[in-house]
């Protein structure tokens, strides 16, 4: 590619400067005049009939200003399957069912009033396992449907099959065929910032939402439905984020709190802020769905997979949120992981009284990528093959096409193993069985867009002012992933100004074009192609205007010297080197002919320029403004499951060396190497940061990870007791980047947001399974299911 | 939260006072447990009496054994050389308490009376015989550490009694000590379980080649086999383990067991399964019962070779993991 000023380097986060010292206005500091502060009362059963809610003593709290349950607010249904209410009434199904809620002048006050509130439950049969829960004579956790058709089975009616050649037949053809059982548990995303909103009605009961979500358009629109059923339609509403403290997937559904304040808000004619305490972020905002696996996988004798067979299970909690829709994204290691020709797979979500779930970084990646790469080394182990070699002899080639249909472009996924392989030492280091071992597990994922909606697309607006500051109106959020950077850099780089002249605004439904949302790694594939497109346009619309104004500019600046200096001799110019947009170029703020770069009198400097095309005094002024909305051209997965969902998907590979203490069970990782296909690598140091990141946040969901649950509670809601990894327990992680430019890329970017946390932990469970010979299948691997497997084992 | 009085008292008279005029008051040095408590809504005391100024409360005297007030800090126990070599189990424990954050205001008084289940530095004044200084309205009197725990955050205090420190006797340079913390982070966590060790040894034959077994050696029967040959004696020994029953307690069956005994791997192995057996550990959402009676058996044997190392090789710092 021509040389790029920008593109590659690693520029600093200048953004993020406030966020370090303080000054950043997340949604603790937001605050507006008169704003009350609601907090939320939850359920005591994990399924129980509501005898009775008293809140007279509450009301009476002097600072109380509403006290609301179920019986105050009209009985609407929310969620992605329409399965609850804002405010249960009559039945409570989960512990974090919201029963009643408080705003009052202080958090203090309403807490306070919490307590006051009085509710008589009779409990009711409750099922946690659902497994239980798919047997007929299992208690039911809904009677009836959104539409009141009673339910005769705890299934949701969300049926995730996938099938593609012949399986039966694969089977009876394979020479080796393995199969293992896996499990993986509740994850939370353990955001740094804690969730909140802030809700404003105008005296219109037009709303004003300051709201974290990563999907602004998606808020907004499920906020409209929901003031439409609640009797205001056709109300103005404006969503905006203040500064988001990290997503990872908790911002993508509209949560029950956000529905709860906005009632606050319309009965107190007040603004009111909920924040949650980290308390309740563990105990009531959904987790990472928790799934089990049964798969099933052949190859032949030479090594060649032959079939996969998958089938999960999905605990799906009391409601449904995201999570119940993870299976689409399970389907991409499912069926696209390494060349397998025949495939099926099934998930069956169930209802349970447990919490529900929703997405996190890798939505149902991780899950199943841990059980198609530990089967992958069981079965590279039955047939007698090194798992770095079984992985080689069935990669991905560019050009395939995968039996979802998924179109692989670029795929450097041969020098993601290799390179893993020479930096962990595989040969040297494989099979010692001395409790040392190495493991490696590898990763597809969308890396071009993801059409989950029926629109995959985005809008970025620029405006160039007279000084030459760019202004950039996106639709899409930066939840602290780096994107003021990113985007800076692609602008810089297509408009030809540099990245500290860019100033962006995110996350504002009244200011940005639509986005599908800042999920599934896209941002900076589907933001970037819009801002290289819009950045274009900007730029051939200033060399338009340097056309007309160079020259002018120049001859007057002659005349005035020869006015000044009756000796000056006036230069003798080639004029046509600038009387066309395509001789000239813009780069790092300069305009100059393209084939002399460095022409002495045609070099002008952008902010004359676009001055001259502003005060014209007579005649036409003209603005620089470019706006693009682009869709990237991905389809949506029709009803068998298939279909090109991402202009482009991305490899990469983890390898891990850990040491296992036989008489503890404990593991301990030496090192970690994650190689990940990024196409270009628009900044080095930022993607670097997304792995170590991410392979952090594998390492916990592999090890420490998990939310416990004892009959439907969460009983570790604190950082105390959930083993997210502290800073003393570095691990030493190689991120290595591999680029290998995707044409569809803005300058051949993929997208690296969830990637490096897919194939972490299954490296590591293959790790433990050479250094001692274990396998744990059972996420997280605990020291005492180390201890407990060896122990079986005779060690 | 209900709102509390805060006192401020510059002696241990007037704290003492102060506590017997108060109505529902309760002391407070780092305020690291109370604080917490207090928020958490599962205290609420209407007067909190601080420890902050008290002085007198603030010493470390290491002439002659350790006089150590309760308000010293975790960090200023971690760091002090002489203390890390000469009763190396308390900085082990001091250590490791929290985060560096925690460790600069929490206090070892705090750590005691408090008495966590699993506080960190419980076991390891419990193996180096500590006492506990208590002053009171009638003056002062000092209890064994041992009978100072009565149960979860219960001891032998009563009402308006302040631990003003705590003496551990004097040992000689034939006694090491170690704290093993089995957490499943190395900061901000409490233990699954906790297990320190002191013993006081004898070497029959060459203490330099123990030396150089424990340099060289790379496994821990290899250590042993070396120790054993050379007539190694455990004169005295204290074992003792946290979060394995209500309290922290000292593992004396073992500790008999072992006492005038030359060394071998049997040994080490039965002192294990002894120790074992008088721990009560229950499952609970930290860890599984089974795994922490496990652990007993492995970390009694870990720690009393580390504190044996102690004394062979009193200079070397790390503990190498190789041997395990
Ligand atoms: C984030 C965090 C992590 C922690 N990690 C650990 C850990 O890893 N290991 C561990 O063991 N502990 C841990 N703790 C608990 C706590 O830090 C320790 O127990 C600490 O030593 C308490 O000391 P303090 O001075 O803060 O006590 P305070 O909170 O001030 O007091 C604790 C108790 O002792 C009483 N008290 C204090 N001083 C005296 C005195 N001189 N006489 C009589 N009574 C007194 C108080 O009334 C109170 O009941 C942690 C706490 C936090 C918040």
């Amino acid at each position: 590619m021509e040389n790029l000023l920008y593109i590659g380097k690693d520029i600093p986060r200048t953004a993020e400067i406030d966020k370090v010292t303080g000054r950043a206005v997340y949604i603790d500091e937001y605050k507006r005049p008169g704003m009350l502060y609601g907090k939320i009362l939850y359920s005591q059963y994990a399924h129980a009939r509501i005898k009775s809610i008293n809140t007279e003593k509450a009301k009476r709290l002097p600072g109380v200003r509403a006290v609301i349950t179920g019986y105050d607010i009209p009985d609407v249904r929310v969620g992605f399957l329409g399965d609850q209410a804002v405010l249960k009434r009559d039945v409570v199904r989960q512990f974090r069912d919201e029963v009643a809620a408080v705003a009052a002048t202080s958090p203090e006050i309403a807490q306070e009033a919490l307590k006051l509130i009085e509710v008589e439950y009779e409990p009711l049969p409750a099922i946690f396992d659902p497994i239980e829960a798919m047997k007929p004579d299992a208690p039911l956790v809904h009677e009836s449907d959104a539409r009141g058709r009673p339910l005769r089975s705890n299934i949701l009616p969300l049926p995730w099959k996938f099938s593609a050649g012949d399986v039966e037949k694969a089977r009876q053809e394979s020479a080796h065929i393995v199969t293992d059982s896996v499990t993986t548990t509740w994850i939370n995303q353990c955001c740094m910032g804690t969730s909140g909103c802030v809700a404003e009605f105008d005296s219109n009961n037009n709303l004003t939402y300051c709201g974290q979500t990563n999907v602004i358009f998606g808020a907004k629109q499920r906020i409209a439905t929901y003031l439409k059923n609640i009797g205001l339609k056709g109300k103005k509403i404006r969503v905006f984020n203040p500064v988001v403290g990290g997503s990872f997937g908790t911002k993508l559904d509209t949560d029950i709190y956000e529905f709860i304040c906005i009632q606050l808000a319309l009965k107190t004619r007040k603004p009111v802020k909920i924040r949650f305490t980290r308390e309740e972020e563990f105990a009531v905002l959904p987790p990472r769905q928790a799934a089990r696996f049964t798969v099933e996988q052949g190859c032949d004798k030479n090594g060649l997979l032959t079939f996969r067979k998958v089938e999960a299970i999905l605990d799906n909690g009391a409601y449904t949120s995201w999570g119940a829709t993870t299976p689409s994204v399970m389907m991409l290691p499912i069926s696209s992981m390494y060349r397998v020709p025949n495939v099926s797979f099934q998930a069956t979500c169930v209802y349970t009284n447990n919490i529900y779930s929703q997405a996190m970084r890798g939505y149902g990646n991780p899950q199943a990528a841990f059980a198609v790469e530990t089967s992958m080394d069981h079965l590279a182990e039955k047939a007698g093959i090194d798992p770095a070699e079984f992985r080689l002899i069935n990669r991905n080639h560019p050009g395939d096409v995968t039996p979802m249909g998924l179109k692989i472009t670029t795929c450097p996924l041969e020098q993601c193993i290799t390179t893993v392989k020479e930096k962990i030492k595989w040969d040297e280091k494989r099979g010692k069985r001395n409790g040392r071992g190495v493991g490696m597990a590898s990763l597809i994922h969308v890396a071009g867009g993801a059409r989950v909606y029926l629109s995959d697309g985005t809008g970025i607006r620029i405006k160039v002012n007279e000084d030459g500051e760019v202004d950039v109106l996106s639709g899409s959020t930066d939840q602290g992933q780096g994107s003021p950077t990113v985007i800076a850099q692609i602008i810089a780089e297509a408009t030809g100004f540099r990245p500290e002249d860019v100033n962006i605004v995110f996350g504002d439904t009244a200011l940005g074009l639509w986005d599908a949302g800042t999920h599934a790694s896209r941002h900076t594939f589907v933001a970037g192609n819009a801002a290289v497109r819009a950045g274009e346009m900007v730029k051939r619309q200033i060399l338009e205007m340097a056309v007309q104004y160079i020259p002018k500019l120049l001859k007057r600046s002659l005349k005035q010297q020869k006015k000044k200096n009756p000796d000056f001799v006036e230069p003798v110019l080639d004029y046509t080197m600038v009387d066309s947009p395509e001789k000239l170029d813009l780069k790092n703020r300069m305009i100059f002919p393209k084939d002399a770069p460095d022409h002495p009198y045609f070099r002008t400097e952008v902010g004359k320029i676009l001055t001259s095309g502003l005060h014209v005094g007579v005649g036409e002024s003209k603005a620089v403004v470019a706006e693009v909305f682009w869709d990237p051209p991905t389809e949506m997965l029709n009803a068998e499951m298939k279909g090109n969902y991402s202009c482009t998907y991305a490899f990469g590979t983890a390898g891990v060396e850990v040491e296992v203490d036989r008489q503890t069970g404990e593991v301990k990782i030496l090192k970690l190497v994650s190689a990940h296909d990024v196409g270009r690598a628009i900044n080095p140091a930022l993607v670097r940061g997304q792995i170590y990141g991410a392979a952090y946040m594998g390492v916990g969901f592999g090890l420490t990870e998990r939310v416990q649950l004892v009959d439907g509670k969460v009983v570790n809601a604190n950082f105390r007791d959930y083993k997210i990894l502290t800073a003393n327990d570095v691990v030493p992680v190689e991120a290595v980047i591999i680029e290998d430019p995707d044409a569809a890329g803005p300058y051949g970017a993929k997208g690296i947001g969830e990637p490096g946390l897919v194939p972490t932990a299954p490296a590591i469970a293959n790790a433990i399974y050479d250094a001692v010979g274990v396998w744990i299948k059972d996420l997280p691997i605990t020291p005492e299911k180390v201890l407990a497997a060896l122990k079986a084992k005779g060690d | 939260m209900k709102g509390y009085e805060y006192h401020k008292p510059q002696t241990i008279k007037e704290a003492i006072g102060l506590m017997e005029g108060l109505e529902n008051a309760k002391y407070i040095a780092g305020g690291t447990d109370v604080m917490v408590l207090v928020k958490q809504g599962k205290l609420a005391p209407a007067n909190l009496v601080s420890l902050r100024n008290v002085g007198e409360l603030l010493y470390l005297d290491l002439q002659n054994g350790v006089k150590m007030g309760a308000r010293v800090t975790h960090t200023a126990i971690a760091n002090n050389e002489f203390v890390r070599k000469r009763y190396s189990a308390l900085p082990d424990g001091a250590g490791v308490v929290g985060s560096r954050q925690i460790r600069n205001v929490a206090t070892i008084g705090g750590n005691i009376c408090n008495a966590a289940p699993s506080a960190d530095t419980a076991c390891p004044l419990l193996v180096l015989d500590a006492k506990v200084v208590i002053v009171g309205k009638s003056g002062e009197r000092q209890v064994p550490v041992d009978d100072f725990f009565l149960g979860p955050n219960k001891v032998a205090l009563e009402k308006s009694e302040l631990v003003t420190g705590f003496i551990i006797p004097a040992f000689g340079d034939n006694t090491g000590s170690a704290y093993i913390k089995h957490a499943r982070r190395l900061a901000m966590d409490l233990p699954v379980l906790g297990i320190a060790a002191r013993a006081t040894i004898k070497v029959g034959g060459s203490e330099a080649r123990c030396k150089d077994a424990f340099g060289a050696a790379d496994d821990a029967s290899g250590i042993i086999e070396c120790l054993e040959a050379e007539g190694l004696v455990f004169e005295d020994v204290r074992i003792a383990m946290s979060v394995v029953a209500p309290r922290p307690m000292r593992a004396k069956k073992a500790e008999e067991a072992v006492r005038s005994k030359a060394i071998s791997e049997k040994l080490l192995e039965e002192i294990g399964e002894i120790a074992a057996s008088e721990s009560q550990p229950r499952d609970s959402i930290r860890g599984e019962a089974w795994y922490r009676r496990e652990m007993v058996k492995v970390l009694t044997k870990r720690a009393l070779l580390r504190s044996i190392e102690r004394v062979i090789r009193p200079d070397s710092t790390a503990f190498p993991n190789r041997l395990w």
